[in-house]
C-alpha cells in the first residue's frame, strides 16, 4: 500500500470547495502529509447516510493551500477542465478505451488459463508417478504371477480428469499449449478500478492560483509544521482540533482558536475556552501571527498559548 | 414621636482596608491586583506574595508567590516522578507568577506575548537555582531514606535540564480573573497559561 501517486496531486476546485477524488492520493496525503480532510461521499442508494462516508475527500481551504505551498498538490478548475476535456475527446479515445478494456479482458483470460494449465500439469505429474509406481508393482507382480487390479485403479484416477485423458495417455511430456493462449477470447470484465476518461494530471492551463484562506491560516500552518493533525473544530466550538498523531489513534490535545495580533480579545473567551477544554481533557490553544515579523514560511511568526483550568 | 436610632457605619471589609492602605499608583489595575493578592493569600493560602510592576507599554503587574501545594505538573514530569516513586509533596514548591485581570478588561494576543516576554526564563532561574541548591542538600541530609534522596537529586538535575529544553513546558503563569460588575461577588478564577503547544494534563 505504499504507492505514491503522481505529484502534484490535483485538487478539484468545485463550487468554492476543494476535493480529492483518488484513493491513492487520499491515503498518501494522510500518511505522508498529515492531511486528513473530511470524507464526504455517500452511496447513491443511501443518500441519507451521514457516517462512514467515502470519496471524495473534502479539504479545508487551509489544507489545500498548505499542500500547494509545499508543492505536493495543485488546484484544478474542475468545471472548466471537464467541459474542455469532454469536448476534445474524439472517436480515437473511445476506441482506445475499448481496446484497453479488451486487453485487460485478454489478460484476465490468460491468467485463468495459465492457472488451469498449472493445475493440470500438477495432476499429470501425479498420475505419471502413480503409473511408474504401478508399473514397478506390476513388474514385481508379474514376477510373482498376480497383477489383475493395477490397471483398473489407474483408470479410475484418470477418469477424474476427463479432458486431459487423451493427452495424458499420448504425450505426457509436453502438455503445454501456450501457442493457443494468444487466440483466446477476451473475458468480459468490469475493471475493479475505473479510470476517468480525462487524464489524471490536467494540463497546466487548468491550474488556478492559491486558495483564499481565513486569517487563521498562519496558526494552522504553524501547528501543522509541528506535526499536529488538524481537523475542523465545530464539534468543540473552536476553529481547529489539533491531534498529536493520526486521529484514528489519538485523542485531540487542543481546541484551537486563532486571533489577530492586536485584535481586541475578550478574556471571557479565554476563560470559556479553558474551562471547556479542561472539561473534555484537552487544552485550549489561542494563537496568532505577529504581523510585525515577516515569516519565511507561513506560520513562522506565530505565537500560541495553551490554557488549562488551574483547579483552584 | 420616633427617635431615629443611630446606625453605626459598618467596618470596611478586610479587602477594602487592604486596598485603601495600599500605596496609590497610577496603575488602573492596582485595585484588581490587590484583590487577587488578597484572594491568593487568604483563600488559597499562598505565601511570600510580591507584586511586580512590568515595564510593558500598557499598565500590567504580576503577583508572585509560593502556593501551599503544587498547582501545575506537566504530564511528562508527572510520569518521570511516578516512575521514581516521587510524590508531589516530596518536591519543593516553586514560586509562581499570577497575572491579575478583571472581566471586561481590554486584552489582546500582543499584550499576552508582552507579559510572557517580561517573565523570567529558565536562564534567569539559574541564580535562584544555585541558591536553592543548598536547600536540596539539607533535605538530603534529613532524609532517612537515602534512596529517595538520590532520586530527588536526580529529579532536580533532570528538571533543570528539562526547563532549558522546555521538555516539560516553557514559561507559564496563572491567569487570574475577577468580576467587578455589580460590585463584584468575590470570585477569582485561575487558569494556567503556557507559552507554546503544551500537551494537556490527564485530568
Amino acid at each position: 500500500m505504499n504507492n505514491i501517486p503522481d505529484l502534484p496531486i490535483p485538487i478539484s476546485h468545485i463550487a468554492g470547495n476543494y476535493f480529492v477524488f483518488s484513493v491513492a492520493a487520499v491515503t498518501f496525503l494522510r500518511r505522508e502529509h498529515h492531511i486528513c480532510g473530511v470524507l464526504t461521499g455517500t452511496l447513491p442508494q443511501v443518500p441519507q447516510q451521514n457516517v462512514f462516508m467515502g470519496l471524495p475527500l473534502e479539504l479545508m481551504p487551509e489544507e489545500a493551500r498548505l499542500l500547494v505551498e509545499k508543492g505536493v498538490a495543485c488546484i484544478v478548475d474542475e468545471v472548466n477542465f471537464q467541459k474542455k476535456g469532454m469536448q476534445s475527446l474524439v472517436e480515437e479515445d473511445r476506441k482506445k478505451y475499448l481496446k484497453e478494456l479488451e486487453s485487460q479482458g485478454v489478460e484476465a483470460m490468460q491468467f485463468q488459463m495459465r492457472r488451469k494449465e498449472r493445475v493440470k500439469e500438477g495432476n499429470l505429474k501425479k498420475i505419471e508417478e502413480k503409473k511408474k509406481a504401478a508399473k514397478a508393482k506390476a513388474t514385481n507382480a508379474q514376477l510373482k504371477q498376480d497383477a489383475p487390479d493395477a490397471p483398473r485403479g489407474e483408470d479410475s484416477v484418470v477418469s477424474l480428469f476427463d479432458d486431459t485423458q487423451s493427452s495424458a495417455s499420448s504425450h505426457v511430456s509436453s502438455p503445454r499449449r501456450s501457442s493457443t493462449l494468444g487466440a483466446v477470447d477476451a473475458m468480459g470484465i468490469t475493471p475493479t478500478l475505473s479510470h476517468p476518461l480525462l487524464p489524471q494530471q490536467p494540463p497546466a492551463d487548468h491550474h488556478i492560483p492559491l486558495p483564499q484562506v481565513p486569517s487563521s491560516y498562519p496558526l494552522f500552518a504553524h501547528l501543522h509544521s509541528k506535526g499536529y493533525f488538524l481537523s475542523p473544530g465545530l464539534r468543540f466550538g473552536c476553529e481547529y482540533l489539533a491531534y498529536p498523531g493520526d486521529p484514528l489513534r489519538f485523542h485531540s490535545h487542543f481546541l484551537v482558536v486563532s486571533t489577530g495580533w492586536d485584535e481586541e480579545l475578550d478574556l471571557m473567551k479565554v476563560i470559556a475556552g479553558g474551562r471547556l477544554g479542561t472539561g473534555v481533557k484537552k487544552g485550549f490553544l489561542i494563537g496568532g501571527a505577529d504581523e510585525k515579523q515577516q515569516p519565511n514560511h507561513a506560520g513562522d511568526n506565530v505565537r500560541a498559548f495553551s490554557i488549562e483550568w488551574a483547579g483552584m | 414621636m420616633v427617635i431615629p436610632i443611630p446606625i453605626p457605619t459598618p467596618e470596611p471589609s478586610a479587602l477594602s482596608s487592604l486596598i485603601t492602605s495600599a500605596p496609590t499608583t497610577d496603575n488602573p489595575l492596582s485595585h484588581t491586583t490587590y484583590q487577587v493578592l488578597h484572594n491568593l493569600q487568604h483563600q488559597h493560602l499562598w505565601t511570600s506574595l510580591k507584586i511586580h510592576n512590568l515595564a510593558t507599554t500598557f499598565p500590567a503587574s504580576l503577583i508572585s508567590g509560593i502556593p501551599p501545594h503544587r498547582v501545575y505538573t506537566h504530564p511528562d514530569e508527572q510520569l518521570y516522578m511516578v516512575e521514581r516513586g516521587l510524590r508531589e509533596e516530596d518536591v519543593e514548591l516553586d514560586r509562581m507568577f499570577v497575572l491579575p485581570t478583571v472581566q471586561g478588561q481590554s486584552w489582546s494576543l500582543e499584550k499576552m506575548a508582552a507579559v510572557f516576554d517580561a517573565l523570567p526564563g529558565p536562564a534567569d532561574d539559574d541564580e535562584e537555582e544555585a541558591e536553592a541548591e543548598g536547600q536540596h542538600l539539607d533535605t538530603v541530609e534529613d532524609a532517612t531514606n537515602v534512596d529517595k534522596a538520590a532520586k530527588l537529586a536526580e529529579y532536580y538535575e533532570y528538571r533543570t535540564k528539562a526547563r532549558r529544553t522546555e521538555e516539560w513546558g516553557g514559561k507559564k503563569l496563572l491567569l487570574a480573573m475577577i468580576d467587578k460588575g455589580m460590585g463584584g461577588e468575590g470570585t477569582a478564577v485561575y487558569y494556567v497559561v503556557q507559552e507554546g503547544t503544551v500537551k494537556p494534563r490527564q485530568n
